[in-house]
């Protein structure tokens, strides 16, 4: 038998769990520690901002049970609009960040109202169309996206906080600020999978007919969840374009919005709320890693992929669980022994 | 009027090619009730296949190469067209034999299982024949344009078309005239009556989906002159195959055909006054008929749906 999300036996209403704590604790350390483990400062960056992505997706993906295969759409929509925000309307951080979450939300809200009345593979081919509109619409839209090469020179606004103002010039001062934005909204989603909403979006999953004939309106629920994974989505997106200092079409492209369904499967994002941050770990490290080795990386890459979705589709979070199973200490339950101070 | 004809006529042989290329996806979506997402990959590297057939790359400096090199390119092309979509063929039925441990869970699994393999074949491709734009080179009697009721056509689009037409007759008399297709089906609702009822499904599935990949690497060949190859164009092709599976209709063979030509046409037709946004009139189109039809065309309700 195959867990499942809704497998975690306590039910929280905490915002803080020892699990986030620990995540925070290894955030905020990670510039002092990942230049001696032979990592550089720039992974950082990427890591945390794909995990944000990913924890977002996976509230569609894994806890609705929805399959979209059109994500990078609405990243790629965020880091236009922060892009376009900088060079058309005035070099402002908060602002550019609320634009690409403003504009992902239409964008996926707009995409939802007409794919959140499908379900199974009707859903997912109706995700695979709108991120190809998308992806073909920045490439074709020229004088805006800057086509092909996309829009290049976006700057890094600095963070006003009033007294004083922080340069996010350097890769250490834009790790900070991502990694306490990714430490907000991992607290943020842990709590909407845990709340009312959260179970009936589990409960979707399990049985749409049934969460429907419970009497809820389940189109709406799951607009809802799209629209919101498109909005981590556009974050994501505005804050690549910072990191990158440009934005450009290959972030919507197919190949990356499987990307990412790969990198959630991969970590266990079907049975684990942290699945998905593993699973994006795991990618970057292994790119950097095997790429170090080899060009065509990805065919290993894509070959664990494989091996995974045949033998353990739980995904990395479900061998480990696997491993602590049979002392009778399932994974999932840590948190609760944690709690418990057992 | 008379300056639409050629768009029409070009829409109409782009629609026949497209549902060549859908041809094998649709078998095996009709049939096993799989979504092949290495359909492409399969595609690209039925094409490699030919490529390293005709220009005898494989044979190297032996005597042999030398021999095949001199023989005229017709028919090497011919060698090709049989033999290289039974490789892909090949790779298809080892591509099962991964899959068999899918069947029977959430169609998520098959769909991610077949990305899995489509990112690895279009790396393999790169390791073998590199990154580059490459070309496959056709016979003189096939290559050059014709000139019909004062247009002008391309010879060689003219064949793509007619061997489509060919190819989807085929594989409607294989579904349609012979046991193996309704055998097939049944096996993909109820496996274990099936079984119980002396078939070996196995080997069926194993048949149809080498077919498939078959056909895929087919199209791979007859497409690659028009196209061009590299490595990528695995993506290029499953977006159109899924696309006008949908529009079809999941299960129904018939409605991806019309749905290929209605996608020839639309393509063919926006790319004479708009050719910059020519792909793009596909993706309204699926999002404009599924947008009110659920199920496509002419969908039946298939087990994907859960």
């Amino acid at each position: 038998m195959m867990a499942t999300l809704s497998d975690i036996t306590l039910r929280t209403n905490q915002w803080i769990t020892p699990h986030i704590v620990i995540f925070a604790i290894v955030l905020l350390s990670l510039p002092l520690w990942i230049a001696p483990v032979g990592l550089y400062q720039y992974i950082g960056i990427e890591i945390a901002i794909w995990i944000i992505f990913a924890l977002g997706f996976n509230l569609l993906f894994g806890y609705t049970g929805l399959h979209s295969f059109g994500h990078g759409a609405y990243l790629g929509v965020g880091a236009y609009a922060f892009g376009l925000f900088q060079h058309h309307v005035g070099v402002s951080l908060i602002g550019g960040l609320l634009a690409a979450v403003v504009a992902a939300a239409i964008a996926g809200g707009f995409v939802a109202s007409f794919v959140s009345h499908r379900r199974g593979i009707y859903f997912a081919l109706m995700t695979i169309a709108f991120g190809q509109v998308f992806w073909f619409a920045a490439i074709k839209l020229h004088w805006i996206t800057g086509g092909e090469d996309g829009l290049l020179g976006i700057p890094r606004p600095n963070l006003n906080l009033g007294v004083t103002s922080v340069d996010l010039s350097h890769n250490t001062a834009l790790y900070y600020l991502i990694a306490v934005l990714l430490i907000v909204i991992t607290a943020f989603t842990w709590r909407a999978v845990n709340s009312p909403f959260g179970r009936i979006l589990q409960a979707i999953r399990q049985n749409e007919t049934r969460a429907a004939f419970i009497g809820y309106e389940v189109w709406w629920f799951k607009w809802a969840a799209f629209t919101l994974s498109a909005m981590f989505a556009g974050l994501a997106g505005g804050l690549f374009a910072m990191a990158q200092e440009s934005a450009y079409p290959d972030v919507m492209s197919l190949h990356q919005s499987g990307l990412i369904v790969m990198m959630v499967l991969v970590g266990g994002g079907l049975v684990n709320f942290w699945g998905p941050v593993l699973g994006v770990i795991v990618y970057f490290i292994a790119r950097d890693i095997l790429g170090s080795f080899t060009e065509a990386w990805l065919l290993w890459y894509g070959l664990m992929f494989v091996a995974l979705v045949m033998f353990k589709p739980e995904g990395l979070a479900g061998v480990l669980a696997g491993v602590n199973r049979n002392n009778g200490v399932a994974l999932k339950n840590l948190p609760a022994k944690i709690a418990e101070g057992k | 009027m008379i300056q639409f004809v050629p768009h029409i006529i070009n829409g109409l042989t782009l629609g026949l090619l497209f549902a060549l290329i859908a041809l094998g996806f649709t078998l095996i979506v009709g049939v096993m009730e799989v979504i092949n997402l290495a359909h492409g990959s399969l595609f690209a590297l039925g094409a490699y296949f030919a490529l390293a057939i005709i220009g005898g790359g494989w044979f190297g400096d032996t005597a042999f190469g030398a021999w095949w090199a001199a023989l005229p390119v017709a028919l090497r092309y011919i060698t090709a067209l049989i033999v290289a979509p039974i490789l892909a063929g090949v790779a298809g039925m080892v591509l099962e034999l991964a899959l068999r441990r899918t069947y029977g869970k959430a169609p998520l699994y098959g769909l991610l299982l077949t990305f899995g393999a489509a990112l690895v074949i279009e790396e393999l491709i790169r390791l073998g024949w590199g990154t580059g734009e490459q070309s496959l080179s056709i016979p003189h009697a096939i290559n050059g344009a014709i000139l019909l009721g004062g247009l002008i056509f391309s010879k060689y689009k003219l064949f793509a078309a007619g061997f489509a037409v060919l190819a989807i007759i085929a594989v409607w008399l294989f579904l349609e005239k012979t046991p193996y297709g309704a055998i097939i089906k049944a096996g993909a609702h109820d496996g274990e009556m099936v079984r119980a009822l002396g078939f070996d499904l196995a080997s069926l599935r194993l048949l149809v989906f080498g077919l498939g990949a078959g056909l895929a690497g087919l199209a791979g060949v007859i497409m690659v002159p028009i196209w061009g190859l590299r490595p990528h164009v695995g993506v290029d092709v499953v977006i159109p195959a899924f696309l006008i599976i949908v529009l079809g209709g999941v299960g129904s063979f018939w409605g991806s055909v019309i749905a290929a030509i209605i996608v020839g046409l639309s393509v063919g037709i926006t790319g004479a006054y708009a050719p910059a946004w020519s792909m793009m009139s596909m993706y309204i189109l699926l999002i404009l008929v599924v947008g009110f039809r659920a199920r496509g065309l002419f969908g039946k309700k298939s087990a994907l749906e859960t």
